[in-house]
């Protein structure tokens, strides 16, 4: 069974309007490496740098903050990676 | 004790097991700050005026403006040009004349929160911005009063309530500045966020239900779903942690 990865609404334009990609690999950023390759417009979208993601990111796996090193966080077959962003307006 | 136009007023709200009149003395001994009079202010202050808190202090430095309107609810087409925590009294009062409102016309820096916080029992996050937002979280954090975090964009909003030295704060997850942005937004959301943070604020003067404490709660307006999802307090944050400065 794959890894669910939940895109947030505003990364939707990336992946076809997507809202939830399957993906493999044993740690969070092994899925992601898999996202943007399939989906390279989410390379911008989650990341600063190679392996540093933008501060407006939040990773969560199966509803528990992913935080910090996030990308390291290990994950198996079933598990469910939301990205969401984070929201300043008021 | 009420007055009979008190106990008239509240009744609803008194029929509520929870709440009762006990309940309701305690929120009218209350006093609340709100920090920001705009989208997530607006129905903020309404539903805790109504509702009967006893002292709600308002804190805005802005001007009413007509790209304002399509949101912020407490200000009106008469108001354009008028300051924020104007016209939000005047609503305010017309609402609930029983309810005290001290309308603060300043903008929240390290230097002054302190001050502008000082002797209430719970900060409202209604601004616009991040860094006011955590100058906000770090003061409750040192002054120990609970904060009601709530942020929006779109028709997505989220809320999450701190009680300093016990559960995650706004800082917890921090990796860096993000930068300001014009950020898109319907006055719904705002609604549904402020309304959820004023329920917040009510369950904990009174002492009742489960407080949104180390959950994060994300609302989908175009979806109408909310997603929660666990937050841990982080001992090296540096406002709650570790790296927090010394009191």
């Amino acid at each position: 069974m794959p890894i669910k990865v939940y895109i947030h609404t505003t990364h939707r334009q990336f992946t076809n309007g997507l809202e939830v990609v399957a993906v493999e690999g044993n740690t969070v950023g092994e899925c992601l490496n898999q996202l943007t390759k399939e989906f390279p417009g989410m390379e911008k979208a989650l990341f600063a740098k190679k392996d540093k993601l933008l501060n407006n990111v939040e990773i969560y796996v199966n509803h528990a903050t992913a935080y910090p090193n996030e990308l390291l966080k290990p994950v198996k077959d079933g598990d469910e990676i939301h990205l969401v962003t984070m929201l300043a307006g008021g | 004790m009420f007055t009979p136009s008190e106990r008239e007023r509240y009744d609803r709200q008194i029929m509520i097991k929870e709440i009762g009149q006990k309940g309701q003395e305690r929120l009218k001994r209350s006093r609340v700050v709100i920090a920001g009079a705009g989208g997530l202010g607006s129905p903020i202050a309404l539903y805790l005026t109504a509702a009967g808190i006893g002292m709600i202090r308002v804190i805005d430095h802005d001007q009413v403006e007509l790209s304002n309107l399509n949101r912020q609810i407490l200000h009106w087409e008469e108001d354009i040009g008028r300051k924020k925590v104007d016209t939000a009294r005047t609503k305010l009062r017309t609402l609930n004349s029983a309810v005290e409102i001290e309308a603060i016309d300043e903008t929240i820096t390290e230097a002054n929160v302190s001050q502008l916080v000082d002797g209430c029992d719970a900060i409202v996050d209604a601004m616009d911005n991040l860094p006011t937002r955590y100058i906000l979280n770090r003061c409750a954090i040192e002054k120990n009063i609970p904060f009601f975090h709530g942020a929006v964009n779109g028709f997505e909003g989220r809320a999450m309530t701190i009680i300093p030295r016990e559960t995650a704060c706004l800082r917890c997850m921090y990796r860096g500045p993000v930068p300001k942005e014009k950020f898109p937004v319907i006055g719904v959301a705002p609604a549904v966020i402020g309304s959820i943070q004023a329920t917040e604020v009510i369950k904990y003067l009174i002492g009742i239900g489960k407080l949104l404490t180390n959950r994060l709660l994300i609302y989908d307006g175009l979806k109408v779903a909310f997603n929660e999802f666990t937050v841990n307090k982080n001992p090296n944050c540096d406002h709650c942690g570790s790296l927090g400065r010394e009191e």
